[in-house]
């Protein structure tokens, strides 16, 4: 709770409400469930259907449970849409981009956080306001500017460019972390004769140790599920990485003529399940860091 | 990230060299970040607007030797009927997707969330769970479950009509703008809901008890406490999903890309298209310099206001 720079820690004052209520009355509580089942049936029938097309053969599009279960699409994406390589390409790319983004961000969240300058608030105002840019304004230029500079079909390019998309935000959400990191640790540390790089990786980091999982989570999935800049970046074959394999065989196989929804079900399986894992495994975290820097805006 | 001479440090230790030795690493720990933001950020903006001022093409002669045309791509770009329709849309596609659907909705289930939290209803659970799986499900795929919930002869919506006696809708044909406000509010409204979650929890209890203590009834106290305090924050959530919405490229592309003609065509499948299916990236810089200076506006209101808010 202490991590969570100054809103949350305003909030930790406040004294919690009384939670439970007693009882309420059965047309209350019918009516509740009516509205959450409704709730639950339009955000989740959308998934039922991805599932049970996935491991279905002959999957059409509207739900039904496979009168034989099996896992033939998933053979069959592996075998003919070399599902594989895109697999390991999107592990590289994302996983590049989450060691990159959390170095970057640490060094820049902690030094935004302790520096003294009379520009530090429109430093941190340009951050933000940078942060509101949408990607899709900046593909047309990205890509002409890419294809000048030779970074089309480039690794490097794209790891890059993936960690630059979450920066704004994440320099906010860890210099929010960092200032409430007290300073007299670092500054025991100074005394000791560590320098100051060694005082934050070794002092101040492990203390911000919330911050840096829900930046390298959320730069992670990012980078896993971006899509515009591999459209514009990528069209070597061997570098495709999930979302373009994901992208082309709906395409062509999700098109009009012979509709595999079974096959492009069982890729989307495979696209989506590494975030639902990465996700509910620190969702409390995220919600947490996300919520609280929405409320500082 | 200006210069760092004396004069910008504000001294706190007694000594200003020091100070200044403290700033100087803060500044090299700030290099990659802002490096990392220069090249993708403002570099692409500066392109933009360098190449809105040309005729620079993808392929062909233009594209060797572009030539500069001074405000020729603004005046083709303002006398366009297809551009007022663009607009049009993307006003539709975010009043209704962002303001009315994932605001409302958004509210409406933080609401009950709280409410259930405290009877300890289980399926709440359940129900917020899914809304947020739909929240970080990648948008690529939010389109394709969309196109097969959608399709007209065997999608599961028109199945579900059938079921219970009605016709079929051609939903992607006749309504394409209703079909994708829905999947978008169907992607988007966690963020609202998690931010309007946060926010009851604030809300100290003592206002209640002293409200039920004067014997206003439930909706009373709902109208006269519960809605003021959520207020501040209900501002900043819209203007924040505006802003994403707005931007919204994929969903749209996977689902209708424009169409049918361009009735679902917002601004940024308008840039895209005109950069790539005509080859004109000089034009297409020019829709997205016109698409950025639209959200710095607004995100200079926004900040802006909520700053002063502060």
């Amino acid at each position: 709770m202490t991590t969570l720079g100054p809103q949350a820690q305003a909030q930790v004052v406040i004294p919690p409400r009384t939670r439970a209520l007693e009882g309420g009355s059965r047309l209350e509580w019918a009516l509740m469930h009516l509205a959450f089942l409704v709730v639950t049936v339009f955000f989740l029938a959308p998934f039922v259907w991805l599932f049970t097309a996935a491991l279905d053969a002959q999957a059409a599009p509207y739900i039904r449970w496979p009168s034989q279960p099996t896992f033939e699409n998933f053979v069959r994406i592996f075998d003919r849409y070399a599902f594989a390589t895109a697999l390991g390409n999107s592990l590289f790319v994302a996983g590049s981009t989450m060691l990159l983004t959390v170095v970057v961000v640490s060094l820049a969240g902690y030094s935004l956080s302790r520096i003294e300058l009379r520009q530090k608030a429109w430093i941190t105002y340009a951050v933000l306001l940078l942060q509101t840019m949408p990607l899709s304004a900046t593909m047309v230029p990205i890509y002409g500017l890419a294809r000048e500079l030779g970074l089309r079909n480039s690794y490097l390019g794209l790891i890059l460019i993936h960690s630059a998309i979450e920066l704004p935000f994440l320099i906010w959400l860890m210099k929010g972390f960092f200032d409430s990191v007290p300073r007299h640790l670092e500054e025991a540390a100074w005394l000791d004769g560590r320098t100051k790089l060694r005082a934050l990786f070794e002092i101040v980091l492990p203390v911000a140790r919330p911050g840096i999982a829900v930046a390298a989570g959320l730069s992670f999935l990012s980078a896993w599920a971006e899509v515009l800049m591999v459209l514009i970046l990528i069209d070597q074959q061997s570098m495709k990485t999930v979302p373009l394999a994901f992208y082309e065989t709906f395409r062509t196989a999700g098109g009009y003529t012979e509709v595999q929804y079974g096959l492009v079900a069982a890729m989307a399986v495979l696209y989506l399940l590494p975030v639902m894992a990465v996700f509910f495994a620190t969702r409390r975290l995220m919600v947490r860091g996300l919520v609280a820097t929405t409320r500082g805006l | 990230m200006t210069a760092v001479g004396a004069g910008a440090v504000r001294p706190r230790s007694p000594s200003a060299t020091t100070a200044f030795r403290r700033n100087g690493a803060y500044v090299a720990g700030l290099t990659p970040a802002a490096l990392l933001l220069t090249l993708f950020f403002v570099g692409p903006s500066l392109w933009a607007l360098y190449t809105s001022f040309t005729n620079k093409a993808l392929v062909g002669l233009d594209a060797a030797r572009p030539r500069f045309v001074g405000l020729d791509n603004y005046l083709r770009l303002f006398s366009d009927p297809d551009f007022a329709t663009v607009i049009l849309n993307s006003v539709v596609f975010v009043v209704g997707s962002a303001i009315i659907g994932q605001f409302v909705l958004g509210l409406l289930l933080a609401l009950l969330l709280d409410h259930a939290e405290r009877r300890r209803y289980r399926l709440a659970t359940v129900a917020y769970a899914a809304v947020l799986l739909a929240w970080v499900n990648p948008t690529l795929i939010a389109g394709f479950l969309w196109v097969a919930m959608f399709d007209f002869f065997y999608g599961s919506l028109n199945t579900g009509l059938q079921l219970v006696g009605l016709p079929p809708v051609d939903w992607l044909g006749r309504f394409p703008m209703l079909a994708v406000i829905i999947a978008n509010i169907w992607r988007g409204t966690a963020f609202t809901m998690l931010i309007f979650l946060g926010a009851l929890k604030t809300i100290p209890t003592d206002i209640y008890e002293a409200a039920r203590v004067d014997g206003a009834n439930a909706w009373r106290r709902f109208w006269d406490h519960t809605l003021p305090s959520l207020r501040p924050i209900a501002a900043l959530a819209l203007l924040s999903i505006t802003m994403s919405t707005f931007g919204t490229f994929i969903l749209i592309q996977t689902l209708t890309n424009g169409g049918p003609g361009i009735r679902t065509e917002t601004i940024a499948l308008y840039a895209f298209h005109e950069a790539f299916r005509s080859y004109a990236i000089g034009y297409g810089s020019t829709i997205a310099v016109v698409m950025l200076a639209l959200n710095a506006a607004f995100a200079v209101f926004y900040l802006r206001w909520s700053r002063a808010r502060a």
